[in-house]
Formats: structure tokens, sequence, C-alpha cells
């Protein structure tokens, strides 16, 4: 009886206590909970960040093998609309990639607007890393082709990333799984 | 005359301390729900960029910068020269032989036929010279980029690995207008 009184006297204190300095009881589980989905979906962000979204209008070829596809540079030829695009900007349409002439002696597969925009880059890169303007760029140029383009525009992409200074080039395809293509989503 | 109301608060009142202790608190997982919903739509895109793949070209520097050494210090350490043609009609493989009467071998269409026989015969390459790993292929310009990656995929596989694209020489002045291939 006693210890009931006790109880009830600690409890009225207690809640007097807690009107008096405006405390409220914070329930920390639902914070915990949420900071645990963050952290992991940030740590799964962080893994997936630097690799390669595929360009809009591009349908790609498919292949089991090959390596990661990392964010580069990339030079996209898209379908729907047909067009070059280079680093996430709508360069020319196809067709006029296909036909555009050469300004370039003895290099007759070049492309001049591609090749300047390409060599505006090789240059900027160059000066970035601190490296003569005479020298290779290591750094990769992606490009990701729709199926159906011909040999034909992708030598003339490749000549004229060649002679901008790009050394390494990447050909990003959709990786295949056994159970056929994987989904594609574009960005 | 106490009103509906005030009677179903009075019962709730009298059921409270039976189900004090009973009650679920939802707010939680609707928390939960919306972070892993948020999250999910944000690094889907990112998933899917897991599925992309991608084959390495070297192709060779325009300009060269130093005096490269040709005289017979350095030894040519290039065991097979190995070429897969291909075209509208079909591939074609065709190799140095490493001194021997060179290799030539035609394969008919683009099919997964046709390529699975090309990998069998890349693979046969692969044994008789395990040193060589580069292989060069030459499509036409006609030939769409799909099949040229499938041959390369095929190529990949035959553990080549150093791999480069190459054309026959031309005089032409300008590509084909049309995109699609076929």
């Amino acid at each position: 009886m006693a210890s009931e009184r006790a109880r009830a006297l600690r409890e009225g204190r207690r809640r007097a206590m807690f009107q008096k300095f405006g405390l409220v009881q914070l329930n920390l589980i639902p914070l915990v909970d949420t900071f645990v989905a963050i952290v992991f979906f940030s740590l799964v962000a962080a893994t997936v960040g630097d690799l390669a979204p595929i360009l809009s209008g591009v349908t790609l070829p498919q292949a089991k093998v090959g390596a990661a596809a990392h964010q580069e540079l990339t030079l996209g030829v898209s379908s729907r609309p047909a067009q070059v695009i280079f680093n996430g900007r709508p360069l020319m349409s196809v067709s006029a990639a296909a036909s555009a002439v050469s300004n370039v002696e003895n290099q007759p597969l070049v492309v001049p607007q591609l090749y300047s925009a390409l060599k505006t880059a090789a240059d900027s890169i160059r000066q970035a890393n601190g490296v003569s303007q005479n020298e290779s760029v290591t750094t990769p140029l992606a490009i990701q082709g729709d199926k159906t383009m011909r040999y034909d525009l992708l030598q003339r992409l490749l000549q004229s990333a060649r002679l901008a200074g790009f050394r390494t080039i990447t050909l990003q395809v959709q990786r295949a799984t056994e159970q056929g293509a994987a989904p594609t989503v574009t960005m | 005359m106490a009103s509906r109301f005030h009677k179903l608060r009075a019962r709730q009142q009298e059921r409270e301390p039976l189900t004090a202790h009973g009650r679920i608190n939802l707010v939680p997982l609707v928390d939960i729900l919306t972070s892993i919903v948020f999250f999910s739509l944000l690094t889907y895109t990112g998933a899917v960029m897991t599925n992309l793949t991608a084959f390495d070209l070297a192709l060779p520097p325009v300009v060269v910068t130093a005096n490269t050494n040709t005289s017979g210090a350095q030894k040519d350490t290039v065991t097979l020269i190995l070429a897969v043609g291909i075209g509208q009609k079909g591939l074609t493989v065709a190799h140095s032989n490493g001194g021997a009467p060179p290799f030539q071998r035609n394969i008919a269409g683009l099919t997964a036929e046709s390529l699975d026989t090309l990998e069998a015969t890349l693979k046969n390459v692969k044994q008789q010279f395990p040193d060589a790993d580069a292989a060069m292929v030459v499509p036409d310009d006609d030939v769409a980029y799909d099949d040229i990656v499938h041959v390369l995929e095929r190529v990949k596989l035959a553990n080549f690995r150093k791999l480069s694209l190459t054309s026959a020489a031309r005089s032409m002045q300008v590509a084909s207008a049309t995109p699609g291939g076929r």
C-alpha cells in the first residue's frame, strides 16, 4: 500500500517536472530506422554513381562480355532523333555527320564540326593535366552508338576522335543477360 | 442527454487501459516505407547503369613527340597477325600463321551459328598461338554496328583481349547518309 502511494507520488512529481520544463519523451527507434535506410541507399548510390548512363534515343547493341562501363566523355549516335550527341549536347544530325566533307588534308573521314568539338575537349583535358598540346589524351572517350549505325559512320567518328587526340576509345554496349536483354532506361 | 459522440468517447476511454499496451504505432512504418520508396526510385536508374558493358579499343596516337628507337634493340613481340573480316555475306578469319602459309577461312552469314563457328575457329587459333593477344576486326562500310559488337564479343570470348577496329584502304570522300544499315 505504501509502495503504491510512493510510486504515485513519484509519477506525480515526474509529470509535474515534465510539464514545468516542457520535456517530451523522444522515441529514437524510428529515427534509427530511417538513418539505417538512408545509410544503406547512400552506399548503393555511391557504388553505382560513377557508372555510365545510357543516352536518350540510343538503342545499344547487346553483349555478354566486356568490362564495367564507367562515366566518361561520351559521344553518342542516337536514332530517335538521328543525331550525334557529344557530352549530352546534340551536335549535328546523323545525315550531316555522314555527308560532311573533311577539312583536314589526307584525312577524308574527318567530320569537321565533330572534330572541332572533340579537339576543344581534348585541349581542355590537356590543359587540366598539364600535358603538352602535341600529346595524345589518355582520358577514354566512350561511344554509345545505336545498333543500326553503319560502320562507315563509326569509322568517321573514330577517325575524328583519333585526330583530336583521343587514344583510348570505349564502345559502350548493353550487357545481355541469360534471360535476354536488361531493361533499358534512358537518362 | 449524452450525445452518441460522447457515448463513443466514454466507451473508448473505458477500453483504453485494456488496449494501451497492444497498440501498433504505424508512424515509424510509414517513415521507413517512405524512405525506402524514395531512395529506390533514386537508385533505380543507377541499377540499370550497371547493365552497361564496354569494349576498349586502342587507337594509334596521331602525334609522336619523341623519336622511337626502331633499331635492333627492341624485340618484335608480335607473334601473330589476326584479322576478322565482316561483310554482309559473312565473316572471314585470316592470320599470318607464324611463318607457314597464311591461314584463311570464310564463314557464311552473320547468324548465331556463324558467330559460333567464328568463336570456335578463333579458339583453335588461340590454342595454336597461346601468346597471341591482339585481333583486328575489319568490317565493311555497310555493316551494322550491332553485327560488329557481336563479332567483338566473340573475339573477346576466344581470349583475344586487345581489339582494334580497322578498315580497308579507301578513296571515298563521304560516308553514307543513311544511319540504318539494314
